[in-house]
């Protein structure tokens, strides 16, 4: 994934439609956008960044899980396994992008209807209703990077809405394809790119 | 004299002590306290089992707090004690003989309320034992669990040597002692390596978190686990004798005041370069880190507790020997350490949390909410229950008849087979 600070507005909608995709309760968000303010005034400007998860080629979180419930998949995204994740919490605290979340089990039933009806069929997997401690609760959750719409040949849901078309996905390992070509760019650039993580998401600044 | 004769002698002896109704007095009010505490602090804990971890203060951004910060600290407690325990069976340190048992029993009780507290952790304790099954090799925390097992089943087997040793209910004391000598030795990189050194590398392979990151960290554990573990033993010690009337043996704590003072020390020295290396080199996280521990809302219990309580005022009530040798002024240094190294622990896993992990991030802050507390207080007490339950059932501290005939002069195991 390769996200155009340039044409980010920070209007948060990729996080809007990633918690609408993702159903994710509250407290948990896949997608943020962070906002860093640089200089003193008068010479300021605000930055955004959205943040989903970096899918790291080394990731330090799939490092630290003590039972390999979370493991690198084929297609390159970072995976966890919510039937083997025992919620030791190790994996957030190893993660230098703040990309990871505990389900704590709340709900927003109480404001809308049905949201224990229904879950997001996460890494193509369809867990029915949501309960009160049935996986994916007492586990720990990421961005997915959509794999159940990859699946139907659907972008992610936080690449889809952006209304700046801030966000290009696509195959990195392909030379000829679009982030391919973006990465090439010399605006691009990674997070916290020392710690050697090698994250699939580019910036281009 | 022979040993048996010896042994009964002594057990006659004590049978017909005048101070044993003063115990049996004692007792009730012992067991009443921590039955109390747990009935107290019984529903918190049916709280979090029902209810999951969102009675805690624990978020996606903070997500290890109070029972983190107590499990390390009792992997600590029992990996002191144990180390102590080799002073005895391994380096045949006979001033220490008395406390011998007491020790291991420590050291296997701690054990297992450190592992109490991260099972109550988990976000899904009832996979916990699956760690055992699935093995993940650059996971500090997969070997961990599998050491935190050895290392039980290897004390357990030391203290039940060491018991059979005391009771006279061996073939040969001679080939226990070597087997307990045996164990010991295997049992000490075991401690310092696998369940300390190990706890600590648990958190400094984490390069995400300052002050965690590093090779220090792992090498702070294992000495601060020596300070808590020796303190430890000087409260077991002096508290037991007293609720049991005996005397408290003066040489036995100057002793250990005397190690307490040593690794008290060294612990000071690797604070110093925990410190000042990032400081010197100003490393913004370890910066940032060390700026919410000295203050942030917690300071006291960086600079007070921690700095003041648990290492200063200790170190230098054991290094004067006129204060070593009161003994009320070292259980008083033993009690403080402990003390403080609760807030040790919980600066080592709170702090590190607060500062926002990636720039636009907010700061996060926590408090342990009241049934995190309530319900470590219940695992505390039902450490404690089960530690006197079976110090009241096995001889754990009752001292060796042999000591006790030759009026503290001690045996040496060959003379001992010889006699």
């Amino acid at each position: 994934m390769v996200i155009d600070l340039q044409k980010c507005v920070g209007c948060d909608s990729c996080t809007v439609a990633c918690k609408a995709e993702n159903r994710t309760p509250p407290g948990i968000s896949y997608n943020v956008v962070l906002e860093d303010e640089q200089g003193t005034f008068p010479n300021v400007r605000r930055v955004n960044v959205p943040r989903p998860c970096m899918q790291c080629d080394e990731p330090p979180c799939v490092a630290v899980c003590p039972v390999n419930a979370t493991y690198k998949a084929d297609d390159g995204t970072v995976v966890i396994d919510a039937d083997r994740c025992i919620g030791c919490r190790y994996c957030i605290t190893a993660c230098p992008y703040g990309a990871r979340s505990f389900d704590f089990g709340e709900t927003y039933s109480d404001e809308m209807q049905g949201y224990d009806d229904v879950q997001s069929p996460e890494w193509g997997v369809d867990r029915g209703a949501r309960g009160s401690y049935k996986p994916p609760v007492g586990t720990v959750r990421k961005c997915t990077f959509c794999v159940h719409r990859l699946a139907h040949g659907e972008e992610p849901a936080c690449c889809e809405t952006c209304i700046g078309d801030a966000r290009y996905f696509g195959d990195l390992n392909d030379p000829n394809s679009k982030v391919s070509k973006l990465v090439a760019d010399p605006r691009a650039y990674r997070l916290k790119e020392e710690l050697g993580t090698k994250p699939r998401v580019y910036y281009l600044r | 004299m022979s040993i048996r004769t010896a042994a009964s002698t002594v057990e006659s002896i004590q049978a017909g002590n005048h101070t044993d109704g003063r115990v049996r007095r004692n007792k009730p009010v012992w067991y009443g306290f921590l039955g109390v505490v747990m009935l107290a602090t019984a529903w918190p804990v049916w709280l979090r089992l029902s209810e999951g971890l969102a009675v805690t203060d624990l978020t996606s951004q903070m997500p290890w707090g109070a029972w983190i910060a107590f499990y390390i600290f009792f992997v600590g407690l029992s990996a002191g004690a144990f180390l102590l325990s080799s002073l005895v069976y391994v380096f045949g340190m006979h001033q220490f003989e008395r406390i011998g048992r007491a020790a291991l029993l420590s050291a296997i009780v701690s054990m297992g309320v450190a592992l109490a507290f991260v099972g109550f952790d988990l976000g899904r304790f009832e996979r916990g034992p699956i760690t055992l099954i699935f093995f993940h090799w650059t996971s500090p925390l997969s070997w961990e669990v599998r050491f935190y097992v050895i290392y039980i089943a290897l004390l357990t087997a030391e203290l039940v040597i060491a018991l059979r040793v005391h009771k006279r209910m061996v073939w040969s004391v001679k080939k226990s002692l070597r087997w307990l000598k045996i164990l010991g030795t295997v049992g000490l990189p075991l401690a310092i390596f696998g369940v300390h050194g190990g706890t600590g590398t648990i958190f400094a392979v984490v390069k995400a978190r300052g002050m965690w990151f590093g090779g220090l960290f792992p090498v702070i554990f294992v000495v601060s686990a020596m300070v808590s573990g020796t303190a430890l033993l000087i409260l077991v010690h002096y508290w037991q004798s007293r609720a049991s009337y005996r005397r408290p043996s003066k040489s036995l704590l100057n002793g250990l005041g005397v190690v307490l003072s040593g690794v008290l020390a060294v612990d000071l020295g690797l604070l110093f370069y925990e410190f000042v290396v990032p400081l010197l080199a100003s490393e913004h996280q370890d910066l940032s880190i060390i700026t919410v521990m000295t203050t942030g809302p917690f300071w006291w219990s960086f600079w007070i507790v921690q700095l003041l309580c648990g290492m200063i005022i200790p170190f230098v009530i054991l290094v004067v020997p006129r204060f070593r040798a009161n003994t009320p002024a070292v259980v008083l240094a033993a009690t403080m350490v402990v003390i403080g190294i609760v807030a040790v622990r919980f600066n080592i896993v709170v702090p590190a949390l607060i500062p926002p992990i990636i720039e636009g991030y907010p700061s996060n802050d926590y408090f342990p909410t009241l049934v995190e507390w309530a319900s470590s207080a219940f695992f505390i007490a039902g450490g404690m229950l089960v530690y006197s339950l079976i110090a009241e059932w096995m001889p754990i501290h009752e001292p060796d008849p042999v000591d006790e005939l030759e009026e503290d002069s001690m045996v040496s195991p060959e003379k001992e087979v010889k006699a």
